[in-house]
């Protein structure tokens, strides 16, 4: 770097993002990129952070770990960030465990949800970890399975789950902890996410007169379980996906009419903090985003560059106390870190208070669950 | 016995949709002597050519199949003289490397221009379904299956009762001797490739329907289509047809007769490429 360009970049405040830009999880990775480059615009024209601009490093790590972790030691010795963020998914997590122990610089991670990356930072004091971890979403989508319970009386769940890491992670654990809740679950079974073809499982499934139809994977899933659905004659009252994304085209297809996602946000949030991002969203990019990664990373970079504001320095010891202190209406809901369960030198951002379940309906995602979200009731008529 | 029938009828169904994707590199094998690993590749660029045509000019993906198939044939000449052709004479790996790597380049560019999110259309038919007694079946798969018959019978009938099929069939058996008698071989390779390829094409947007498109849906199909051309035995395009239904069956049964066999099926397409294998080299001793 030359020396004068090396002075000017001192001058600034530097963050390193690292993103999954391409590769299977790149629809997360580049909402999120949205979100942050909408809060760079934001920071800076109102007068950036510490009366200095705010300059962002945004690296493609594909999610992968031999990408993310030379991205992540670059940041620390060649870009010489104030802080670390970004960092996206499980397998990128574990990754940078070990650099991270060894430079210890602040990170404010986008979202992991296996335990692993908790428990690998477990003694860390730099860690901001703002997306639920896997047992919050589970502990979500059991208080979603009460209300349609205790709302329509329905006790049956036939589960279909991918049998990779994301699907099959803890799924006994989930079908115990429903049967213990009093549900009854007659049909459980693994597919291979993107076959494409379920026809058998869900020809096996319809002998059983089930209520309901969860399924844990991906969004190249997500047509052919409701339209194989229909081609054999298998009809749930509902049909309840978990993937990280949906499909394009999804939300406008009448197969697709009430079938139930869970989401951390929806444009039709009536949050206010919701309503102004998405106006803010709207005014920069010219269109709506149903991806809740474009939120989250808006509120990762903002409330970092808050809590640097507020501790008048980029100090990483007084940064992650204020951060720590962080008590914010975002378009995701209140943020307050607390103590991670299983690491407690972690800390925690959103908890299974963020997850709302929508259903698609005449081309949009419709929040029905919590009643505090809900934006119409829940349709009980998939078939 | 109801399930019994279904499971018959998905593994009917399903066959339509791998013969379709099977064929074209059945032909590939048996004139050009290649294993295309793009074949796959070829198959989402047709998916893709299917889904934008439907969403920007309202054209059904079954009408689709046309310029899909168009398309695809052209693009497979361009891919045929920039580098097919360089190693028809080489080493069978050449052949194999160069394959995987215009794949690996599809599918990236793929992502790069579309995004690796799926990308699905909607039709008044896929909510179509046909019930017969205990059986159901979609529309869709069905008019998969006839266009896959059809398609095949009519590929049959050019092979074996045309001059270009005679061209072909004689270029399949002796190259050289192909050459001797005043036909131009090389033409008669563009064809051929063109024709697989255009096959592919039209699979994917045949599958388009039911699944999507995404720039990693092929790589399933070639697997797939792999062993279904090794239990036909490679180049034979008339055993296609009967090689399919017997991996959709295979996989349809342990789908739902085994347990935890919805993760297991994928596993089938390998078994049955081992068990033909031992099977040929135990006749053959």
């Amino acid at each position: 770097m030359a020396g004068t360009e090396g002075m000017a970049q001192r001058e600034q405040v530097r963050i390193g993002i690292s993103l999954p830009l391409t590769g299977p999880a790149s629809a997360s990775g580049k909402a999120a990129e949205a979100g942050y480059r909408l809060a760079l615009d934001e920071i800076n024209k109102a007068g950036g952070v510490l009366g200095r601009r705010l300059q962002i490093f945004i690296e493609d790590d594909g999610n992968l770990p031999a990408k993310a972790v030379p991205i992540f030691t670059k940041f620390v010795t060649v870009d010489r960030v104030h802080a670390i963020t970004g960092i996206f998914g499980s397998a990128v997590g574990v990754s940078i465990v070990g650099p991270a122990k060894l430079h210890e610089p602040l990170i404010a991670m986008l979202g992991a949800a296996s335990p692993l990356v908790e428990r690998g930072f477990e003694g860390y004091k730099y860690l901001f970890h703002y997306h639920p971890w896997a047992y919050h979403n589970m502990e979500a989508v059991f208080s979603f399975m009460e209300f349609v319970r205790t709302g329509t009386g329905a006790s049956t769940i036939a589960m279909l789950y991918e049998d990779g890491p994301f699907g099959s992670a803890g799924i006994g654990d989930t079908r115990a902890e429903l049967i213990k809740r009093g549900f009854d679950v007659p049909f459980m079974e693994s597919f291979k996410s993107g076959s494409g073809d379920f026809t058998a499982l869900l020809s096996r499934a319809k002998r059983h007169p089930v209520d309901v139809l969860f399924w844990i994977g991906f969004d190249a899933d997500a047509l052919p379980i409701a339209v194989q659905s229909r081609e054999v004659g298998f009809k749930p009252r509902l049909i309840f996906g978990t993937p990280a994304s949906w499909p394009v085209g999804y939300e406008g297809n009448p197969v697709a009419r009430d079938v139930a996602g869970m989401a951390g946000w929806t444009s039709a949030s009536p949050l206010p903090a919701s309503k102004e991002f998405v106006k803010k969203y709207q005014a920069k990019y010219g269109g709506l985003t149903e991806e809740y990664m474009a939120p989250m990373g808006f509120v990762t970079l903002t409330t970092l560059a808050a809590a640097m504001n507020k501790a008048g320095t980029t100090d990483r010891d007084r940064v992650a106390a204020e951060l720590a202190r962080t008590d914010a209406d975002t378009p995701l809901g209140k943020l307050r870190f607390k103590p991670s369960r299983l690491s407690p030198s972690v800390y925690q951002g959103f908890d299974s208070d963020l997850w709302m379940v929508f259903q698609f309906r005449e081309g949009r995602r419709v929040p029905v669950w919590p009643k505090s979200m809900a934006a119409g009731p829940l349709a009980w008529r998939w078939r | 016995m109801e399930l019994f029938l279904q499971t018959l009828a998905n593994a009917l169904i399903q066959s339509g949709t791998y013969a379709l994707a099977s064929a074209g590199l059945a032909l590939a094998v048996g004139v050009l002597h290649i294993v295309n690993f793009a074949h796959g590749e070829f198959l989402m660029v047709g998916a893709f050519v299917a889904y934008w045509l439907s969403v920007l000019a309202g054209i059904d993906p079954i009408a689709s199949l046309v310029p899909a198939g168009a398309v695809m044939f052209a693009a497979s000449g361009a891919i045929y003289h920039a580098s097919i052709r360089r190693v028809l004479l080489a080493p069978e790996l050449n052949a194999l490397l160069l394959t995987f790597g215009i794949g690996i380049t599809l599918q990236n560019l793929a992502i790069l221009v579309f995004g690796a999110t799926p990308r699905v259309v909607h039709t008044a038919y896929q909510l179509t379904v046909v019930t017969l007694g205990p059986v159901s079946v979609g529309v869709a798969p069905l008019v998969t299956l006839v266009v896959s018959v059809t398609l095949l019978a009519g590929m049959y009938a050019v092979l074996y009762r045309t001059g270009v099929g005679k061209s072909i069939r004689a270029v399949a058996q002796n190259r050289t001797g192909a050459h001797l008698v005043g036909l131009d071989v090389d033409r008669i390779y563009l064809l051929t490739f063109g024709i697989a390829s255009a096959l592919a094409a039209i699979a994917g947007s045949m599958v388009l329907v039911r699944i999507g498109a995404s720039p990693h849906m092929g790589f399933g199909f070639v697997l797939k289509a792999f062993a279904i051309i090794v239990m036909a035995g490679l180049g034979n395009l008339t055993g296609v047809l009967w090689a399919s239904l017997v991996l959709a069956t295979a996989e349809a049964f342990v789908r739902t007769y085994v347990p935890g066999g919805g993760g297991a099926a994928e596993a089938v397409f390998f078994l049955l490429i081992f068990f033909t294998l031992v099977w040929r080299s135990w006749r053959t001793a």
